[in-house]
């Protein structure tokens, strides 16, 4: 069954227990997390500092010894402070392994980190973003990868380096962005043949009932899944989520196929966890109006260990 | 071979709603089609004005919207009769302005007999709107819902911090509900899905999407109807099939185009009542063209003006 890379997102300076060490230098919540998320199946560690303005080097090189120490797997350096990016680098003992975040179809961001790619030999996600902002639908997302992909070709960069990020938009704000997502995934090859391809996933849930918010992101990682993404940013303590990423839950991958492919089944014919992820997938393709109520006959009855 | 015109096929159809009673109950909604569109289904009910009756005057009305009911601004009844007899309206919608804790604050007693004496006194049905404070709508409506039981009238509106209380009195007491959300198609489902939860059935209840004045984001509004139209018809989801109303008197007499004067603002030209009238009524038709069933209208000349619209375009 697809497997897929995954990038457990909770090393975040946002987090209530992971801000407040990273700014006291405390290694340990970071260093129990990073191996948490190691034997959770993660596959990359995302070091998140936003956009780290005050002393984003130093912070970033700290973090990075600090989870390389416990931790063997590749890092995605993510924050908007190129500094903090560089100087995360320069602490790897893998530079070549990191994964940087981001380098957008804007022209401030081409001149100023693509030569980073080049100099670390590192990784980057390519944010289909232009200087007019979040593209409009597949043609602009399309326009937005293959700049980045001219740029890298430019630098004299494999293609394989670049992890294209279409942006992920959440249902409730445009079902028609959530469209434009999964009709561009496939023709990333099209636009920048031998390129990777990652999201931010969980921003698809974004403004929903925050104790739902899961069952929208999982349904939509099938959906990816399905169309041949290659990594998603995902939280690696959601063990469903996981187990999806890797291939171990059939029934959903086959469901997700039937309904990608324009069939249908009859929702009654199926267990409360699949009904979940068939209404789930009916909103996020847009046949149905998603509202804050779509499963709420279902949630309570929903087993967390049906797949296992 | 002979020309045939391609049509559009729904799989769904909106739902109606009658409010109202006796000969003079009125039903809006049932359509099979966009708006106008009876060319792809049927339009079994012609969308229908309701006139704004104010149980207190804002004084920075304009005079565009004084000026036709002078004789009986300060009496609401005498101002509905009015809009019955002198200017046709088919419908009558009391504002229950003066019971905004903000202003006069006048009590839910006081609103529940005003609302009794107008049943009373006029011969069409009626929409009883409140001053749009979450808690004191949420005690005033539902009083007048009690007061008024088995009256069929059409009250709101019902938000989300305030609609159980609102529309348990309208099932409790045989009336209609307006479920308003702000904007936001996601919501007015999940408004509608609330509402019904609580027991009252589909055909007992209106959406309000919010409505924005021409230039004010009538956009907004217009694409949210279309995208319920499109939810109810093409995607036959049946908590999106209910009747839309929109109440946009109040929206487009407080823009600045309509209030202006030549000498404040020159381009706009000499002619404020008839800028007032446009304004209104170009609102008033956007919103039928996106999908409105009811719509809450002020200046006559305006009421007129979307109803020959309506007429032509369905006759």
């Amino acid at each position: 069954m697809a497997s897929i890379l995954t990038i457990p997102e909770s090393i975040n300076i946002m987090s209530k227990t992971i801000g407040p060490a990273i700014k006291e230098r405390d290694p340990k919540p970071i260093q129990k997390m990073a191996i948490e998320q190691e034997e959770a199946g993660g596959d990359i560690q995302d070091l998140n500092l936003g956009p780290a303005r005050k002393a984003g080097d130093e912070m970033m090189a700290w973090l990075v010894k600090t989870v390389e120490e416990v931790s063997d797997l590749p890092l995605a350096l993510d924050t908007t402070n190129t500094v903090a990016i560089e100087a995360g680098l320069k602490a790897s003992k893998t530079p070549e392994r990191c994964i940087i975040n981001s380098i957008s179809a804007q022209p401030q961001s081409l001149e100023e980190r693509m030569p980073l790619v080049k100099k670390y030999d590192c990784n980057f996600v390519a944010l289909t973003l232009s200087e007019e902002g979040i593209p409009r639908d597949v043609n602009e997302r399309g326009m937005c990868a293959a700049e980045i992909y001219a740029k890298a070709l430019e630098f004299d960069l494999p293609s394989e380096k670049m992890f294209i990020d279409p942006i992920v938009l959440p249902v409730c704000v445009d079902p028609g962005q959530v469209a434009s997502f999964l009709e561009f995934l496939p023709l990333i090859p099209d636009f920048a043949p031998g390129a990777k391809s990652t999201c931010g996933l969980s921003n698809i849930s974004n403004g929903t009932p925050t104790e739902l918010r899961h069952f929208l992101n999982r349904a939509y990682q099938a959906m990816h899944i399905y169309l041949g993404i290659y990594s998603s940013i995902v939280d690696a303590y959601d063990s469903e989520m996981m187990a999806l990423c890797k291939g171990k839950i059939p029934q959903v991958e086959e469901l997700t196929k039937t309904l990608m492919e324009g069939g249908d089944v009859d929702p009654n014919s199926l267990g409360v966890e699949l009904q979940v992820y068939y209404r789930s997938i009916k909103c996020l393709k847009g046949e149905v109006l998603y509202s804050h109520s779509w499963i709420e006959d279902l949630v309570d009855k929903y087993d967390p260990n049906w797949y296992k | 071979m002979a020309f045939s015109a391609l049509t559009e096929k729904y799989s769904g159809k909106m739902g109606t709603l009658t409010f109202g009673s006796g000969d003079q109950a009125i039903t809006v909604g049932g359509q099979a089609a966009m708006p106008f569109c009876t060319f792809d289904g049927e339009i079994p009910n012609k969308p229908i004005v309701a006139m704004e009756v104010y149980d207190v005057v804002d004084p920075e009305w304009p005079a565009a919207v004084v000026d036709p009911f002078k004789d009986v601004i300060n009496d609401p009844i005498a101002w509905a009769k009015k809009n019955i007899d002198e200017y046709g309206a088919k419908a009558i919608c009391l504002q229950l302005a003066s019971t905004d804790p903000n202003g006069e604050n006048k009590s839910a007693d006081y609103a529940a007999e005003l609302v009794s004496k107008m049943i009373e006194a006029i011969s069409v049905p009626l929409v009883v709107w409140g001053s749009g404070n979450v808690e004191k709508d949420a005690e005033v409506l539902s009083k007048i819902c009690e007061v008024n039981e088995g009256k069929n009238l059409l009250i709101g509106p019902a938000v989300e911090e305030n609609y159980k209380k609102i529309a348990a009195a309208c099932l409790g007491y045989g009336h209609n509900v307006v479920s308003q959300s702000p904007i936001d198609v996601n919501m007015a489902k999940q408004m509608n899905i609330l509402i019904s939860n609580l027991g009252l059935p589909m055909d007992k209840i209106i959406m309000e999407p919010s409505t924005g004045a021409l230039g004010y984001g009538v956009e907004y509004s217009y694409s949210v109807m279309e995208r319920i139209s499109l939810a109810a018809l093409a995607q036959n989801d049946e908590k999106m099939q209910c009747p839309i109303t929109n109440d946009l008197g109040k929206e487009c007499w407080k823009a600045r185009e309509v209030k202006l004067t030549e000498e404040e603002e020159p381009a706009f030209g000499p002619d404020l009542e008839k800028r007032g009238v446009l304004w209104e009524a170009i609102t008033g038709f956007d919103m039928l063209l996106a999908g409105s069933n009811l719509l809450i209208m002020r200046n006559p000349k305006a009421v007129k003006l979307v109803e020959e619209c309506i007429d032509e375009l369905l006759a």
